[in-house]
């Protein structure tokens, strides 16, 4: 057995040992950011489809040179209609101010916007176990008032889901990369250390040290590698990820959605140097073996 | 037996060895004595022929197998083959340390043994800073320390002085007689015929005569299989 902190090959002095740390770092750092940005987006997309599933629009659009009360009463009507029909929990008008609010980024202050014939929204909350079938809302809807248009968000949330995917295919494939570079850069520092000690490992091997006995030096030091890389990357990656929330937080926009990252989150991310350390302990060894079945 | 597809270095080797033997290999530089040497430690397999080791083929043995014959063989280098980053206390402890063997036990053979070789006080010493005389020590030590069934030595005493040299051997011979096997590779002459030791002499690979030692039966000495090196061919 070998005591800890003894080894009988000097890795620790090897050139690589210093580099490969950094490197194994920044292989971190990149995996950290894609996860993050892959939970985030899980977690946004999570929210966007809670918040609008269960829920739909009717759009009133105004007629041409319609006065305010006219549309007012037509909204008011719909609205009694909606809120006496089955599987409807919620039925809101949306103020003409929160409606300005929502255009403001793209239009500007709503001085402009009493110019522009805007329609009215009214917001439903449908009771998720018994909704009512879209269809007859939509037919329904329209024999009230030919101007009521239904959206049940369903093209939108469909086609923001299947963005959200594609990006999070992208960055677990980025983190796959990641880790086979991990593993390539494991594997050549094993097999420069190999090289570099193939002396001692020879004396090792011909005074009776199992596979196992040799393997043990390298992987021990991947290890510990593989542990210091990922605190560091990890280190980085949570600098990152709060400057740039911070830097979210800051901006002043309806348009960013208010993601953060929960605590399991960053649970998962902060097993990241455990992961990087036991995949490099595990390559380490696998090197290390199977290069010495080449021995006699 | 041949290095990767070259020619062959060993053929019509054929001895047996007595547990508890001692014997001299002798031939000229290349007759193949150092390779001799290496099937005998395992270094090598052979590519045809027979060779037993403690009743084991090891052309067939399972690989993982190996290290466990490795360690009742004690091998002294010709170059030492010390680990220059580790004390002589180190070096000496690596054969017990491979094996598994507590670290108490450890501490307390190792001290006893560089006492016993002459190098109580040296025992943090780095090989670099010992002279040729007491490498050699560490690397006799370092053979000795688990206490092989099979001691070879290659050129054990082309490093050192005559006199030195003649000390060695008287170890080597006391050893032999605790009942370890002994084969010392040599170009010594006048160390092999000081010492009266029969011989194994090789010439461009082949054995021309040695002295065999057999049971009655025409079989190796069977009473203690466990020192028992070689039995069969070599080619």
């Amino acid at each position: 057995m070998i005591r800890s902190g003894r080894t009988d090959l000097p890795l620790s002095r090897d050139p690589s040992v210093r580099l490969v740390p950094w490197i194994i770092g920044l292989m971190t750092y990149l995996a950290c950011l894609m996860l993050a940005g892959s939970l985030l987006l899980s977690e946004m997309l999570g929210q966007w489809t809670n918040g609008l599933s269960g829920t739909v629009t009717v759009q009133v659009l105004p007629q041409e040179q319609e006065a305010p009360e006219l549309l007012n009463e037509r909204v008011e009507k719909l609205v009694r209609i909606l809120e006496r029909t089955d599987g409807i929990d919620e039925v809101r008008a949306i103020p003409l101010e929160e409606i300005a609010a929502l255009l403001e980024p793209w239009v500007g202050g709503t001085a402009s916007l009493d110019a522009l014939p805007l329609p009215r929204l009214i917001d439903m909350r449908l009771n998720v176990a018994a909704p009512p079938p879209m269809g007859e809302l939509k037919t329904m809807l329209s024999n009230a008032d030919p101007g009521a248009l239904l959206d049940d968000h369903g093209i939108w949330q469909d086609q923001l889901a299947d963005l959200v995917i594609a990006l999070e295919l992208v960055a677990g494939f980025i983190v796959l990369l990641v880790g086979l570079a991990t593993i390539g850069i494991v594997i050549f520092a094993t097999r420069s250390g190999m090289a570099a000690h193939q002396d001692v490992i020879e004396v090792l091997h011909l005074i009776g040290a199992e596979d196992g006995y040799v393997a043990r030096q390298f992987q021990n030091l991947a290890l510990t590698q593989g542990l210091r890389g990922g605190i560091i990357g990890i280190a980085m990656g949570a600098a990152t990820i709060w400057g740039l929330g911070y830097a979210a937080d800051h901006i002043d926009s309806s348009i960013l959605p208010q993601v953060k990252l929960l605590a399991w989150h960053w649970v998962v991310l902060a097993s990241l140097p455990a992961v990087t350390a036991l995949i490099a302990r595990s390559t380490a060894r696998r090197t290390v073996v199977r290069s010495l079945t080449r021995m006699v | 037996m041949r290095y990767g597809t070259g020619p062959e270095v060993l053929r019509e080797v054929t001895c047996t060895l007595k547990p508890g033997s001692f014997h001299f290999l002798t031939g000229r530089s290349g007759a193949g004595k150092s390779s001799l040497l290496k099937l005998m430690y395992l270094a090598h397999r052979p590519s045809r022929g027979l060779v037993t080791l403690f009743d084991e083929d090891i052309a067939t043995l399972p690989r993982q197998r190996l290290p466990f014959l490795r360690r009742r063989v004690g091998v002294v280098f010709q170059e030492f083959r010390l680990l220059n980053h580790l004390s002589a206390f180190d070096n000496v402890a690596l054969p017990l340390r491979v094996a598994g063997v507590k670290e108490g036990t450890i501490r307390k053979h190792v001290d006893e043994l560089l006492a016993w070789t002459g190098l109580g006080d040296h025992t943090e010493a780095r090989p670099p800073t010992l002279s040729g005389g007491q490498q050699q020590r560490v690397a006799i030590a370092r053979a000795l320390i688990s206490r092989p069934d099979l001691l070879l030595a290659d050129e054990p005493t082309g490093n050192v002085d005559d006199a030195l040299g003649v000390r060695l051997l008287y170890l080597f011979e006391e050893l032999n007689r605790m009942g370890t096997t002994v084969v010392i590779a040599t170009h010594s002459e006048s160390l092999v015929s000081r010492f009266k030791k029969p011989i194994l002499h090789l010439e461009d690979g082949v054995l021309i005569h040695h002295d065999r030692v057999e049971a009655k039966d025409g079989t190796a000495d069977p009473r203690d299989p466990r020192k028992q090196f070689g039995r069969g061919t070599k080619q």
